[in-house]
């Protein structure tokens, strides 16, 4: 009679087996932006040694898909490189999006070597706007060498995209349709403009080494070109320093308020600065709902 | 002895039954799922050239053609190459050597497609763009690209089905046309070639196959620019700048952003239905035609 | 006049040939000069480190190991009744040509859509999260059509001397089956096992929306939210950032191991398939 014994047995442990499947091990889930992700990876990886939680961290999908996985409780937190906007409040009416700053970066329009030896040193709205349109297509117009101009924009999706896009057009939803090469993460958008010739691309100026890719200043209205330096974007003149953010659906609880109280904290601001982003001056600033 | 049941015809059964149920909730699926976009836009979703998801706009015109472009590229390069190779190995080269000239084809006809990919980043590119550089291209990420890297990737796979194939033909029938006095060239042409058609044209379609539905070595170098259509019907312009396949679009951010927003989302299952039927269509296609030719022969 | 375009025969597809094989020789070199450096032992049972670039890839060849191995529990007794189907159980015909046809569909099917169909029904519909059971089950059914191939393939290549003693002695179909079929037949299974095992640890795509994250999953626990490490998804978030040096060891080294397990598994599967093909010539 050892048949039947056997198929109990099996049934049993395919029982036992699904039983605790039902029961999730405590995770804390986070997804997005390219821009944070270092820093998170980082400070997660410490918690985990230190703590024993279990801290899993993916960028598909940028800020926008850290966003939609929040919303679609696929993820506890979300890494973004932009605020949440009033079209993520419309499109996910039942998440209560609460965002938590963790540090500051300079968004910067960054080009291939052969342009910044060739003069291009800095560019203001109206050329970036006419860069991105495709109005200008060629760099001599902008005073620098006799080469073709390759945006590598940022995917839609993407924070640095949104905040470049609500930089030029007041709001990224009024940014006209353009068909551009696209790049998704900041190692991509940095390797392709490194590899290409006449190229620029949105990026966090913390990602420019200054040897392969360049970070450009910004011009104001008729005023002098502004370096993405610490100094400039602590002092607040830096017209494109943003800040980043770890947002939860509600007040961060358990686990994931712990990573939130790393990151916030000494080491995890010793982390962002690491990295080349600016800490917060002091604690954590909450976003006005 | 009749009466005993076969519990291994009812596994048969079962697993039979499961693989055409998934096949068919597939299919299924991606309709359903797509079912906002062609409300919204009907047929005219194939047609359409615009896609901007932000604007609400949705058309997989440019992706068809980018698809199609591509593999085309593709086929037109490792057709003429792995058909020439498979000729050489099956009637040129001595048995002895088969082993050796077999083997590493093989065993390149598994590497993953991320390997691919990288090399495809790391050296197509650049060779590519100073290939073009009469055209004055963009950058090396372009159709042309997408396609070589396609070629190289199916190369092993239509070499190996194509020598398949011809070492299929009975070595007898050769031989009979040798003993007729027919030159090597004369006997490949005229005996081997003609029997061996049904499974050549295997190995080109299988091939054809894999280049309409591999994403990530096309992710990786085709540009990602959507909205590239050729201006004139059967201008090659478009594969020398940035464009946009079904894998590529599938396989990038858009798939992980646009759950929140019905018709975005429709619109990306919709992609996955057209990636589906192509494909899908063009095997079952072809496996009719080598069933009819088979029968025939 | 003839003996001319037999040799531009000759030449013409020697140089295909040799084209073929150049191009498969530079991407093979390209692979080992660049990979080899990377690799040392420490590499394969090091967990990555914490700074970007750092340390080996052990978890992410467990990953994919654990993956691989759902696959083949998934697919093998499904590829054993579909072959049964296509060899035995099916009347000869229509019905085992659709069977083929299908197979030869599902077979065609891109990796891509395996993988949104995975992230709509396991991940969002059935409510697991990232998971490597989902992962393992889209790998699966992904390389069914590889296993009962190759298992097809050994069945019509055994010698019809065994079944026609087996049916002399009088046994039954399902006799038949179990005890002459199965039995000479695992060749093909393990074959085809082993080249499924090659083509599902290389894939991407199917895990990219189901069960893979880049960094923070050592060994997963239970069947929701345990998300995997792998190594296809690692070498394609790292290979757009090739940028880095640092990563560029880092990407090589983990592509390496990759191939090596795909090679292996399919030199592993060569002596069965050749066995098979030489049965098929004599028997």
């Amino acid at each position: 009679m050892k048949r039947p014994g056997r198929v109990r047995v099996l049934a049993l442990s395919a029982l036992a087996a699904l039983l605790g499947a039902a029961a999730a091990p405590a995770t804390v889930r986070v997804q997005g932006s390219t821009t944070v992700n270092p820093v998170v990876v980082e400070a997660a990886a410490a918690l985990t040694r230190e703590t024993g939680i279990r801290i899993l961290v993916d960028t598909a999908g940028g800020s926008s898909g850290g966003i939609a996985a929040l919303a679609d409780g696929r993820a506890e937190v979300a890494m973004s490189s932009r605020p949440v906007s009033a079209d993520d409040r419309k499109r996910y009416p039942r998440t209560r999006f609460e965002p938590v700053a963790i540090g500051v970066d300079a968004l910067a329009l960054v080009v291939s070597r052969d342009l910044w030896e060739g003069g291009v040193r800095s560019l203001d709205r109206e050329a970036a706007a006419a860069l991105y349109e495709g109005r200008v297509s060629n760099w001599r117009q902008l005073g620098g060498p006799d080469r073709r101009v390759v945006f590598f924009n940022k995917e839609p999706g993407r924070g640095t995209w949104e905040v470049f896009a609500g930089w030029l057009y007041g709001d990224a939803a009024a940014a006209p349709l353009v068909s551009l090469p696209e790049v998704g993460s900041n190692e991509e958008a940095r390797s392709k403009v490194a590899s290409t010739p006449g190229a620029i691309t949105q990026l966090s100026a913390a990602w420019a080494d200054g040897q392969r890719v360049f970070a450009l200043a910004l011009r104001g209205a008729g005023g002098a070109p502004i370096s993405p330096d610490a100094e400039a974007v602590a002092a607040g003149r830096y017209p494109l320093a943003r800040r980043l953010w770890l947002i939860t659906d509600g007040p961060a609880r358990g686990e994931a308020a712990r990573l939130l109280e790393f990151v916030l904290g000494p080491r995890g601001q010793e982390l962002v600065r690491r990295h080349g982003y600016l800490p917060l001056a002091a604690g954590g600033a909450r976003e006005a709902p | 002895m009749r009466g005993r049941r076969d519990p291994l015809l009812w596994w048969s059964g079962a697993a039979t039954l499961l693989a055409a149920g998934f096949g068919l909730s597939m299919l299924a699926l991606f309709a359903v799922e797509s079912l906002p976009v062609w409300r919204q836009e009907g047929l005219g979703f194939l047609a359409g050239s615009r896609w901007f998801y932000r604007g609400g706009e949705f058309g997989a015109l440019p992706m068809i053609y980018g698809t199609v472009a591509a593999a085309a590229v593709a086929l037109a390069v490792a057709a003429p190459l792995g058909l020439g190779a498979a000729l050489f190995t099956a009637e040129v080269l001595p048995a002895s050597w088969r082993m050796a000239v077999k083997l590493p084809v093989e065993l390149l006809a598994g590497v993953p497609s991320v390997v691919y990919g990288l090399l495809g980043l790391l050296l197509l590119r650049d060779w590519v763009y100073r290939l073009l550089r009469p055209f004055d291209p963009l950058s090396g990420d372009t159709l042309l690209t997408a396609g070589l890297l396609l070629a190289v990737m199916i190369l092993p796979t239509v070499m190996t089905l194509a020598d398949d194939a011809l070492r299929g033909v009975p070595a007898s029938q050769r031989r009979a046309a040798r003993g007729l006095g027919l030159t090597g060239a004369e006997a490949a042409w005229g005996v081997s070639l003609p029997r061996a058609l049904p499974g050549l044209a295997a190995a080109l379609l299988l091939g054809l196959g894999r280049a309409l539905g591999e994403t990530i070595a096309v992710f990786l170098v085709v540009g990602r620019q959507d909205n590239q259509l050729p201006e004139r019907l059967l201008s090659l312009a478009p594969l020398a700048r940035p464009g946009q396949t079904l894998t590529s679009k599938l396989g990038g951010a858009e798939t992980f952003i646009a759950w929140g927003d019905p018709l975005h989302w429709g619109a990306i299952c919709g992609l996955g239905l057209v990636l589906l039927a192509l494909v899908v269509g063009l095997t079952l296609w072809s496996g009719r035609l080598l069933e009819a030719r088979a029968g025939r022969a | 006049m003839r003996r001319a375009l037999d040799r531009g025969f000759r030449v013409a597809t020697a140089v295909c040939a040799a084209g073929a094989l150049v191009t498969l020789a530079t991407i093979a070199g390209a692979i080992l000069w660049r990979g080899l450096p990377a690799l040392d032992w420490g590499f394969l049972v090091e967990a990555t480190g914490e700074r970007l670039g750092t340390g080996g890839v052990r978890y992410q060849t467990l990953g994919t190991l654990l993956l691989v191995v759902t696959a083949l529990a998934v697919s093998a007794p499904v590829a054993v009744g579909l072959a049964l189907a296509q060899t035995v159980y099916l009347p000869r015909g229509t019905a085992r040509r659709r069977l083929r046809l299908g197979l030869y569909a599902l077979n065609g099917v891109p990796s891509i859509l395996f993988g949104v169909f995975g992230l709509i029904v396991f991940v969002r519909l059935f409510g697991w999260g990232k998971s490597w059971l989902a992962g393992g089950l889209v790998l699966g059914v992904m390389i069914v059509p590889t296993l009962t191939v190759a298992l097809v393939e050994r069945i019509e290549a055994l010698p019809r001397k065994y079944l026609a003693a087996a049916a002399g002695l009088g046994l039954t179909r399902g006799q038949v089956v179990r005890s002459v079929v199965l039995p000479q037949s695992r060749g093909g299974l393990i074959s085809g096992a082993l080249l499924g095992l090659a083509r599902a640890a290389g894939e991407t795509a199917p895990i990219l929306f189901t069960a893979a994250v880049f960094a923070g999953a050592t060994l997963p626990e239970g069947i929701r939210e345990s998300p995997v490490l792998a190594l296809p998804y690692h070498v394609f978030v790292l290979a757009q950032d090739s940028f880095d040096p640092a990563a560029g060891s880092q990407l090589w080294g983990a592509a390496f191991v990759l191939l090596g397990l795909v090679f292996a598994a399919s030199l592993l599967a060569l002596p069965a398939r050749l066995a098979s093909a030489e049965e098929a010539r004599h028997g």
